[in-house]
């Protein structure tokens, strides 16, 4: 369960305040399929970011099945964001230098990769797909298939929530309809709460949850 | 983590290697210069520990060629207690030697050198230091211990000769070393030998000496000195019979020396007496003052090699913020990046280190190949080891401030600015 109350997110930009979340509130059940849309500029992106604690709210709260991101220290963060949250961006976001499966691995580098995380790493590999990349460089892969490498990555945590910013926004409609396909298996097998950032709504189904921003703002009667 | 640090480095070959190459020279540099200063140090060692006695000079002169001393002196040295030996000695520029004036000598040795096709390293040999010669009192240097000439004679079988003995009192007879021989090789190339003869002074005051002895101590501080007997040396470099250069004692217990010196320099207020510790010491601070200087020097390249490395890493971690988001938001703390962008800087420091010692080594083998004078640059695994050091702890000063800024990045702001 996930519990926002009355976020507030301000961006300084020069001497100008960009108020970029005027006081959100929302609740996204376990296991739940979320959907932020909303126009460009609007909000979405912010929101997705603190609910995977890529920095802190202004005002307001943030919970994720009772612990309180913003009261967490600094190293507790740290962790959260390494066991519990896989993240999946529009560009990829895959790191150059590593190959496809140390890109899998990349939240347990600092801390040595055992036998048994890299046989996880193979095996999910194995379920996007991609049993004979893994160990292509991401350059040597197609946009679809660096996306199915983010996708194993945010998994091999077992994360509690996956959050993704416009999974598809750098891919054919066909390669985008695939890593839908992708994530929704998974996250109906894993249990696992998902919230997707998309202006698409191609692929939203009756029983999802949607949450119009617009302006910094929830719209309510979506 | 290592291994993620060590692709980021290869990722951008050419600036890597540019760093490199910052870093490299000034670690070169610290090498090169301990490695002469060690090697010089060592030589002054040898060469001083041929001359065990205690030189008396007259206070402040700076070598025998430019010191003078009463003769009474001798008489009043022998007089003190513990002293066993004082030999009175005379030394300076000889006016031309085989009809070379020095001032000539540099440029035609080079050139004859070329013209006999003499070796890179023997030419430069001839450019060393000058011909000095030593007249030396010769009865009394007969009783010396430690006569440093004398006991350096070749061996016969390798034409050695014989050194100056009392038959040699006031004769044109000279011994020279194995060095000179070769400096003052006749028309045909030959060095000279035992029993060939030599030309000092030039015009009217050209006198002809026979070779009796040739020595080597391997010291290029020692061996441009002829010797000859004391009034032979008086005549050639127009010194009176009022004034020696210096005199030259030994105790009877080399323990005493120090004591022996304290003596001679109380007794005679106007003249130095130096051990040879002592003037190691001296030389050794010496030293110690050039490696200061040329250490500031090198400081200053290790600055520079330091901040190429601080360019280098800033560039490199400033265009992979978003880099360093996605690993952030992956769970790696400020601490993990700092160390990923640290192991970078350290293995360019690791690196710049190995190929400085590579070069320096090269170096030293050439430089051992051409210089001469018994002057053997030094660079043991201890120095080195120093080097690598050194350029490690570089490496990773150099990038710390890089560090420091990629790891302060709130992870959604590397992200976004990764993404423009
Ligand atoms: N680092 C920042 N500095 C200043 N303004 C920002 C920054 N990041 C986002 N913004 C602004 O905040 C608002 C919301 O941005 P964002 O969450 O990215 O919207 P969306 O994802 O819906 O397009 C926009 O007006 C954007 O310009
Ligand atoms: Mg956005």
């Amino acid at each position: 369960m996930i519990d926002v109350v009355d976020v507030i997110k301000t961006y300084r930009r020069g001497e100008q305040r960009v108020e970029a979340l005027r006081g959100i509130s929302c609740q996204i059940p376990r296991g739940a399929c979320a959907f932020i849309v909303g126009p460009s500029g609007s909000g979405k992106s912010t929101l997705l970011y603190l609910l995977g604690a890529l920095d802190r709210p202004a005002g307001g709260s943030i919970r994720i099945d009772g612990a309180d991101l913003t009261g967490m220290s600094e190293a507790d963060l740290n962790a959260y964001r390494r066991d519990h949250i896989g993240f999946i961006f529009q560009s990829f976001n895959l790191i150059g230098n590593l190959t496809a499966l140390e890109n899998v691995l990349i939240p347990f580098l600092p801390r040595g990769v055992s036998a048994s995380l890299r046989d996880r790493a193979e095996a999910l590999l194995d379920e996007v797909g991609l049993s004979d990349r893994k160990h292509h460089r991401p350059r040597q892969l197609s946009g679809g298939e660096q996306q199915r490498v983010a996708i194993a990555r945010a998994l091999i945590k077992d994360p509690v929530l996956v959050l993704a910013d416009e999974p598809t926004g750098e891919l054919d409609s066909k390669t985008g309809d695939e890593i839908y396909r992708i994530l929704r298996r998974l996250q109906t097998e894993r249990a696992t709460t998902l919230v997707v950032v998309t202006h698409d709504r191609r692929f939203i189904r009756p029983d999802d949850l949607v949450l119009e921003i617009q302006d910094g703002q929830l719209l309510t009667d979506s | 983590m290592w291994r993620f640090a060590w692709k980021n480095l290869l990722t951008r070959p050419l600036r890597t290697t540019l760093a490199l190459i910052g870093l490299s020279i000034p670690i070169l540099g610290v090498l090169g210069l301990y490695s002469i200063s060690g090697g010089l140090k060592n030589l002054v060692d040898d060469t001083l520990e041929k001359i065990q006695g205690v030189v008396v000079l007259r206070e402040n002169a700076p070598s025998p060629v430019f010191s003078s001393l009463d003769p009474e002196y001798v008489e009043r040295i022998a007089a003190l207690p513990h002293v066993k030996n004082v030999a009175a000695e005379v030394w300076g520029f000889p006016p031309s030697v085989e009809g070379t004036s020095f001032m000539a000598k540099a440029a035609s040795t080079e050139l004859l050198g070329r013209l006999r096709g003499q070796t890179q390293q023997q030419r430069m040999q001839n450019l060393f230091d000058p011909v000095i010669l030593s007249g030396q009192d010769i009865p009394a240097h007969q009783g010396l211990q430690t006569a440093v000439f004398a006991n350096a004679l070749l061996p016969p079988d390798q034409g050695g000769g014989r050194f100056l003995d009392h038959r040699d009192v006031g004769q044109n007879r000279i011994v020279i070393s194995r060095k000179l021989a070769r400096d003052f090789a006749g028309p045909d190339g030959q060095p000279k030998q035992v029993g060939d003869h030599l030309t000092i002074g030039s015009g009217d005051a050209a006198e002809d000496f026979e070779i009796i002895g040739i020595y080597d101590t391997g010291s290029m501080f020692l061996d441009g000195v002829m010797i000859t007997d004391i009034d032979v040396a008086r005549r050639i470099l127009n010194v009176p019979d009022t004034m020696v250069s210096n005199i030259y004692v030994e105790a009877d217990d080399p323990r005493r020396m120090s004591e022996v010196a304290s003596a001679i320099e109380a007794a005679l207020p106007d003249v130095d007496a130096r051990e040879m510790d002592e003037l190691s010491t001296d030389f050794t601070r010496l030293l110690g003052d050039l490696d200061k200087f040329l250490l500031m020097i090198v400081s200053l390249a290790l600055l520079v090699g330091v901040v190429g490395i601080v360019n280098t890493m800033l560039m490199s971690t400033t265009e992979r913020f978003a880099e360093f988001g996605v690993l952030r938001t992956n769970g790696w703390s400020r601490g993990d990046v700092l160390r990923l962008v640290t192991a970078e800087s350290a293995y360019l420091g690791l690196w710049a280190g190995l190929v400085g010692s590579v070069l320096a080594m090269v170096l030293v083998a050439l430089g051992n190949q051409f210089i001469g004078g018994g002057l053997k640059l030094v660079l043991g695994p201890g120095l080195l080891g120093f080097g690598i050091g050194l350029s490690v702890v570089m490496g990773v000063l150099g990038g710390l401030y890089p560090a420091w800024r990629a790891s302060r990045l709130v992870p959604m702001d590397a992200i976004r600015l990764g993404a423009r």
